[in-house]
């Protein structure tokens, strides 16, 4: 047991047990649930759970049984702990090999060596209990225990329960005010894992999560002998956990922590999850299911294929199911499409299986281009945007490419410097045919601008719109396996924009 | 005489009495500027003159330079972002929403 090569330490120390879930929370979450998943059935197929991958521990050290009661408790050390489901742990990306390689080099080889001085206390067993202590009061920190009164109780060892003062405005609703607290909590403790779960927060308060982008580890250094192995990153892994809220709509604030690695939005209100997104190019575990997703943003894919997101969790959500989409276009045709039945499911097999390809997102097919104005209202059929048939000159409204005036007056606008601070009392002194577009221009800013899919150049008023139909089973199952030859592939809807009445699919 | 309407140019005048001379075509670009220039029974297009009240000649020079850019980049799929001082970018708003473009 002991030559065995012990497994990296988790990535992420945090305990959940369901026991801890709040039963009204469940209650509502389970109605919710329940409808999510009456929509989605035939999509479900996944052998992953959608919740957050749950932390085990492994048995009990051999030395820790009955007969061995009296024995020093310190001799223990920590249990392995594994992360994910309890039928097949989760494989670590092969990114990380150096980082394993690394933390395998501190562990001890048994031989002494002179030089070693600091070694020999590093690796006493103290040192590895307390620190296990450490691990388990911030697992401590979970505000559903049941039966206390306020809704967070938040131990600690060394300092009493201090009265932080919270600026908030009075009519601050408590949800906010706790969640700011647990906020506050993990910042002044240097913990990376934020768990703001079970909160009823409808929104994310403006401001709640800003200062999480300097978050700071706190070094674990306790008493006069420094080790080796107290100099370790304090780069945190930055994960925040929002299950089980109301939430609708997610604040700016959100994308704007460029280092965050894990994001859970699980059983929340949820009805589209804004481009935005791609800013998070951090992100590697992302769970969204539980929520009323009709489709994704195409930004995601992006960063599956070039970011570091190995970990999409989507079901269940009511996604539209692509037997009833119109699609222009298949790059990966169904293989029962001529004689299937417009109930059935449509099968979809893994024809071609190149090297590298089996990981990647694959694209299946493409829905039809909706056209919009120069307001950004769709078009309709108009006759005259059918492309092979140029408009003649004169009697009908030209329609070209180049960008509209109010689009490039628009861009101006956007880079303008006090854009931001404009309220809403100000634009409304404006005149009232450009307020609407003011304002869009500066959502866009706040968003921290918008790249267009296809020309990757900043736009304001989204010219064409259209679905992509993408498989990305590899990511779905945590990068457990590649996509096999012949295996169903199970592809989900990516909204995606263009700038410009160009800036379409290749072939269409 | 000919008929102004099947002249080449088209003038476009600002309210404070700056005129800018442009290619026809590029002015139909803009449904408000299409309309009466391309018909008799408007003085406009009787004249091949369209006046702009409310907007001055910063604002004009603007316009045209935007109805020419339009003209040349119509079928380009990369068309380079055309220069908005940003203190005229607002009002430029404005008129992108009069002349509909």
């Amino acid at each position: 047991m002991d030559s065995e090569i012990p497994l990296p330490p988790p990535r992420r120390i945090r305990h959940r047990s369901p026991a801890n879930a709040n039963p009204s929370a469940t209650g509502i979450a389970v109605s919710s649930f329940q409808r999510a998943q009456r929509l989605s059935r035939f999509d479900d197929r996944s052998s992953q759970p959608s919740s957050d991958p749950a932390l085990f521990s492994s048995d009990d050290i051999p030395a820790s049984g009955l007969e061995n009661y009296h024995a020093t408790v310190s001799g223990a050390g920590r249990k392995r702990r594994y992360r994910g489901t309890w039928w097949g742990e989760q494989v670590l990306d092969p990114k990380r090999k150096r980082a394993e390689f690394k933390d395998k080099r501190n562990v001890d080889s048994g031989v002494w060596m002179g030089s070693d001085e600091s070694g020999a206390e590093s690796l006493l067993p103290s040192e590895d209990g307390s620190a296990w202590g450490e691990d388990l009061r911030k697992s401590v920190l979970d505000p559903r225990k049941p039966g206390s009164s306020t809704p967070f109780t938040v131990e600690t060892e060394n300092m009493p329960t201090h009265n932080r003062v919270v600026f908030k405005s009075p009519e601050e609703p408590d949800a906010h005010r706790f969640a700011r607290q647990v906020v506050g909590d993990c910042l002044d403790k240097g913990h990376e894992s934020i768990d703001l779960g079970d909160f009823h927060l409808e929104t994310i308060p403006s401001g709640l999560l800003r200062p999480l982008q300097h978050l700071t580890k706190l070094p674990s250094v306790k008493e006069a002998p420094v080790s080796e192995n107290v100099f370790t990153s304090l780069q945190p892994f930055l994960s925040i956990y929002l299950p089980n809220n109301s939430l609708s709509a997610l604040h700016n604030d959100l994308f704007e922590l460029t280092n965050l690695k894990v994001l859970s939005l699980r059983n929340n209100k949820l009805t589209e999850i804004p481009s935005t997104i791609r800013r998070l190019t951090a992100l590697e575990v992302l769970n969204l299911s539980v929520n009323q997703l009709a489709y994704l943003p195409w930004e995601l894919l992006k960063l599956m294929q070039e970011g570091e997101l190995k970990h999409l969790t989507v079901r269940p959500n009511p996604f539209l199911p692509i037997e009833k989409a119109q699609i222009a276009e298949w790059h990966n045709p169904p293989t029962n499409q001529k004689e299937t039945e417009n109930d059935e499911p449509l099968q979809f097999e893994n024809q071609e299986s190149s090297l590298g390809k089996d990981w990647s997102p694959l694209h299946i097919a493409t829905g039809p281009i909706t056209y919009m104005n120069m307001e950004g209202n769709p078009m309709g059929d108009s006759p005259f945007r059918n492309k092979p048939t140029p408009s003649p000159s004169g009697l009908k409204s030209p329609v070209n490419d180049a960008p509209s005036l109010r689009e490039i007056a628009l861009r101006a606008v956007s880079k303008l410097p006090y854009l931001e601070q404009t309220t809403d009392e100000e634009l409304a002194e404006y005149p009232a045919m450009i307020v609407p577009l003011l304002r869009q221009a500066r959502e866009v800013r706040a968003a921290g601008g918008q790249p267009c899919s296809v020309c990757h150049r900043e736009y304001v008023i989204p010219r064409a719109e259209w679905m992509e139909w993408w498989d990305f089973t590899p990511c779905e199952n945590g990068m457990k396996m590649p996509r096999c030859p012949g295996e169903r592939l199970r592809p989900l809807p990516f909204r995606r924009f263009g700038c410009s009445l160009s800036c379409v699919p290749q072939s269409c | 005489m000919a008929q102004p309407t099947d002249s080449e140019f088209v003038t476009i005048v600002s309210d404070d009495g700056f005129e800018f001379i442009i290619p026809r075509s590029t002015a139909y670009v803009s449904e408000t500027l299409r309309i009466p220039l391309s018909s008799t029974n408007y003085p406009e297009g009787r004249d091949g003159k369209f006046v702009l009240k409310d907007f001055s000649g910063v604002i004009v020079e603007k316009i045209c330079e935007y109805l020419c850019y339009n003209e040349k980049h119509k079928d380009q799929v990369n068309v380079p972002d055309m220069d908005i001082p940003p203190e005229l970018c607002l009002e430029l708003l404005m008129a992108a929403d009069f002349l509909n473009t």
